[in-house]
């Protein structure tokens, strides 16, 4: 169903949303800097960021998560769960790429023999609303991993920006509820032309030249190889790339607390902490940068494609622009092919 | 050409193997960037390249790096982060070859991109301008209006130690004060003090990008993965993310060259330069002391003397 | 303000002189505020400012630290370290905003046991006087 949102009504929109929804939207916390965040006033709602730092990722697997909690009531322990969801949530504004990632991590957190319940509770009660990019930025290869700039799949609605209006497709069952909405009105042909418009200059602009094709093939013949000392050399080992990633899902499970109360914990951890692999005997598989280097781009291009055939990033480029030393994953994917960029 | 000459020097010392790697700044694929560049044979040096967008400490790779020999490129904060490695033992004498350049400020990329309404997708330096080109936008922008912090305020542009300078030593004048974002925020009163460090550790996402990028930051078990004691937990609070902030900061008292890479290297934005200007400040008003500065003094805090400060002290 | 809240202080108490000082103050019947925890540590100079930290952040409305005289230490120049450790961290602490007055330094020496009590009692009022510490402290969820 094709409809539109004029900006006049955005306001009044997302007001409406936050009487009935959680409502979570890009927010920004400084000059440059946004995240994810749950709104209470519309006004805190902020596109001027291309795509906020930490991913859509966090609202379905948060940064820290409580999982249980203890607390002892007599003699007694009383355990409760936290995985309840006690509201319906809406997603505004998540970019294409976000998107995808999430169904990405759902196929790790939802399997065939077990399903993590934090992660499903927080997926069945969101209602995912995209927002296409219609200036994709030099950093974005969407394109090259499967995706696009106006890929609408994992969306349950898709926004996309026409000026003075918005341009709103509801494409699932979540997102037909919204088609009495009052402020959706009935989209002109004008508006479908302009959306048409927008998509192809968008492709346009998106790099779809990076090979990720037969990437995980080109992998195989290379665990040994010497490349992963080229590649991780200038590697500080800090945790950027895997925070900021939109795929990126490793955790750690903590305890905290005392003997009177307290709980369980699961917050993100990274493949690149050297503690990640440390085993209680004091051996490391992954004793230096470089095993943490290879292990990060095998997973994303080889044992991810080989289990759930399809790889693990979803060029989003965040990687790349927030890199300290200005890692360019691009460029190491370009080097495991025969092409070599200029400046490599 | 401070470029060329660093080609040069690093190819005479890799083919007379004074030195096994040497470790400058190559092109990044992103206007604005550059990446740390490590080269090992006397053909491949011109990937070296040197613009005012080589932001990176350099000396942070020391410590991956400590069984080669290193020929290292150094701005005077690195030169200065260098002396300090050295004092705290960090590598064998004579194994860092430092390859001094006389610093010309760095350009801040954020406040660049601040500037221009939409992605920039070609830079150009050219004297004291700019030339930056996006989507519908091409400016030239004057380079000393887009400095680092940390550079305006810098005293010791010339690396106070090196094996070979590349090029004439600048004039060490700075354009702001020195320490001066410390001075300003003491001018605030305590409660807008903490209001502010509260707001700004609190996008902290414990990346510990801050934490790698500085070269001092070396230690085998960072209090952070400290469990027993356990000073702050993985999890997020806001409290915990103030303490690690507090303490990565304390831990460089008399020890932090002012480089500006822990900031630079944050990518949530976080104001870190304040916290270490006013210890650094502290150091060199109590104990004579600065980092990497002057005769081989001892790091401040593991001596003392007898007439030290301590008119608080009951 | 709540009219009966009791600051809680912590004070590290180096073994050979300000520990002694207190306990002369204690068999000498002096009496002092009674707000203060006493941990021993051999040293002044043995206090890791993490300790201080990690103090207000539980909730400890204030801190004290107290060794022996420059001079005097047990173990030669303990105390001259720590001093340096002092200055520093307690400039960098109200530097941020901690309130000036949570974290509070002395010398007692073993025969010290008046001045052991009247700087716990000076510390306390000063606390009192800033009341329960907020900034800083960790929340429990």
């Amino acid at each position: 169903m094709k409809l539109r949102l004029d900006k006049k009504d955005f306001r009044s929109f997302l007001q409406n949303l936050i009487e009935t929804y959680d409502l979570f939207a890009p927010v920004q916390l400084a000059e440059g800097v946004s995240v994810y965040r749950k709104i209470d006033q519309p006004e805190e709602v902020d596109l001027t960021h291309p795509n906020p730092q930490k991913p859509a990722k966090d609202l379905f697997f948060p940064q820290s998560e409580g999982m249980l909690r203890y607390e002892k009531v007599g003699k007694q322990s009383q355990m409760t769960s936290v995985d309840e969801v006690k509201r319906e949530r809406v997603l505004f504004g998540a970019r294409p790429c976000d998107i995808e990632a999430i169904s990405i991590i759902e196929k790790v957190f939802v399997g065939k023999e077990y399903t993590d319940v934090y992660f499903l509770e927080k997926r069945k009660k969101t209602t995912i609303i995209g927002l296409g990019c219609n200036h994709p930025l030099s950093t974005c290869f969407c394109s090259s991993t499967g995706g696009g700039p106006f890929l609408r799949a994992g969306s349950d609605l898709f926004f996309v920006d026409l000026g003075e209006a918005y341009f709103v497709e509801l494409l699932t069952e979540k997102g037909m509820a919204f088609q009495k909405n009052p402020f959706l009105k009935e989209a002109n042909p004008k508006d479908l032309t302009l959306v048409k418009e927008l998509e192809n200059k968008a492709f346009e602009k998106v790099d779809f030249s990076i090979p990720i094709d037969g990437i995980e093939k080109r992998l195989d013949l290379m665990t040994e190889s010497s490349f992963w000392d080229r590649v991780h050399e200038g590697c500080i080992g800090c945790r950027v790339c895997t925070y900021l990633c939109p795929t990126c899902h490793c955790f750690d499970i903590v305890d905290e607390g005392d003997s009177q109360k307290g709980q369980r914990v699961r917050n993100w951890d990274s493949c690149f902490s050297p503690l990640y692999t440390l085993e209680t005997s004091g051996h490391n598989p992954r004793p230096t940068g470089q095993e943490r280097t290879r292990q990060r781009f095998m997973h994303k291009f080889n044992y991810f494609p080989k289990t759930f055939d399809q790889v693990a990033c979803v060029g989003c480029g965040r990687c790349i622009l927030y890199c300290p030393i200005h890692f360019d994953i691009r460029k190491a994917i370009l080097w495991t092919s025969s092409k070599r960029p200029k400046a490599f | 050409m401070i470029e060329q000459k660093i080609r040069e020097i690093a190819k005479d010392l890799l083919s007379k193997k004074t030195v096994d790697l040497v470790i400058g700044f190559g092109e990044g694929t992103l206007p604005l960037r550059v990446t740390p560049r490590f080269i090992r044979s006397p053909e491949k040096v011109d990937r070296l390249i040197w613009n005012s967008f080589c932001e990176n400490n350099l000396a942070t790779y020391v410590h991956k790096f400590s069984r080669f020999k290193l020929g290292l490129v150094v701005k005077g904060c690195d030169a200065r982060s260098v002396i300090a490695l050295s004092l705290e033992k960090r590598f064998q004498p004579g194994q860092i070859f430092m390859i001094g350049v006389p610093c010309q400020r760095m350009v801040d990329r954020r406040k660049v991109s601040r500037a221009v309404k939409g992605d920039i997708l070609q830079a150009r330096e050219e004297g004291d301008l700019l030339y930056v080109k996006g989507d519908g936008f091409e400016v030239s922008l004057k380079r000393n209006d887009f400095l680092y912090s940390s550079c305006q305020a810098c005293t010791h542009r010339n690396p106070t130690r090196a094996d070979v300078m590349v090029g004439d030593p600048v004039e060490e004048l700075p354009l702001k004060e020195p320490y001066h974002e410390a001075k300003e925020f003491e001018k605030m009163s305590p409660e807008e003090r903490w209001k502010f460090f509260e707001k700004e550790t609190s996008r902290c996402i414990r990346c510990y990008a801050c934490r790698e990028a500085c070269p001092m930051c070396y230690c085998s078990e960072c209090f952070v993965d400290s469990s027993n004691p356990k000073w702050i937990e993985k999890s997020f609070s806001p409290s915990d993310l103030q303490f690690y902030h507090i303490v990565r900061a304390y831990h460089q008292t008399g020890r932090c060259s002012g480089c500006g890479a822990c900031e630079r290297a944050c990518p949530m934005e976080i104001r870190l330069g304040y916290l270490t200007q006013k210890l650094n400040q502290d150091v060199k008003e109590l104990f004579k002391f600065e980092t990497g500065i002057g005769s081989e003094a001892p790091p401040p805090l593991s001596t003392f003397e007898i007439a030290d400060k301590q008119d608080f002290i009951k | 303000m709540e009219t009966n809240w009791e600051p809680k202080i912590l004070a590290f108490l180096c073994n050979w002189c300000s520990y002694a000082g207190a306990d002369l103050a204690g068999t000498s019947r002096i009496q002092y505020s009674p707000n203060i925890r006493v941990i021993r540590v051999p040293c002044s100079g043995r206090i890791n400012p993490l300790f201080i930290l990690k103090a207000l952040q539980s909730g400890i409305d204030g801190v004290l630290v107290s060794g022996c005289h420059p001079g005097d230490c047990h173990y030669i120049s303990g105390n001259y370290i720590g001093r340096r450790k002092s200055t520093t961290l307690k400039r960098f602490v109200e530097f941020l905003g901690i309130e000036e007055g949570r974290v509070q330094f002395s010398w007692v020496s073993a025969a010290e046991g008046g001045k052991f009590s009247q700087v716990v009692d000076g510390v306390t009022q000063d606390i009192k006087k800033l009341g329960p510490i907020k900034r800083f402290v960790k929340k429990q969820n």
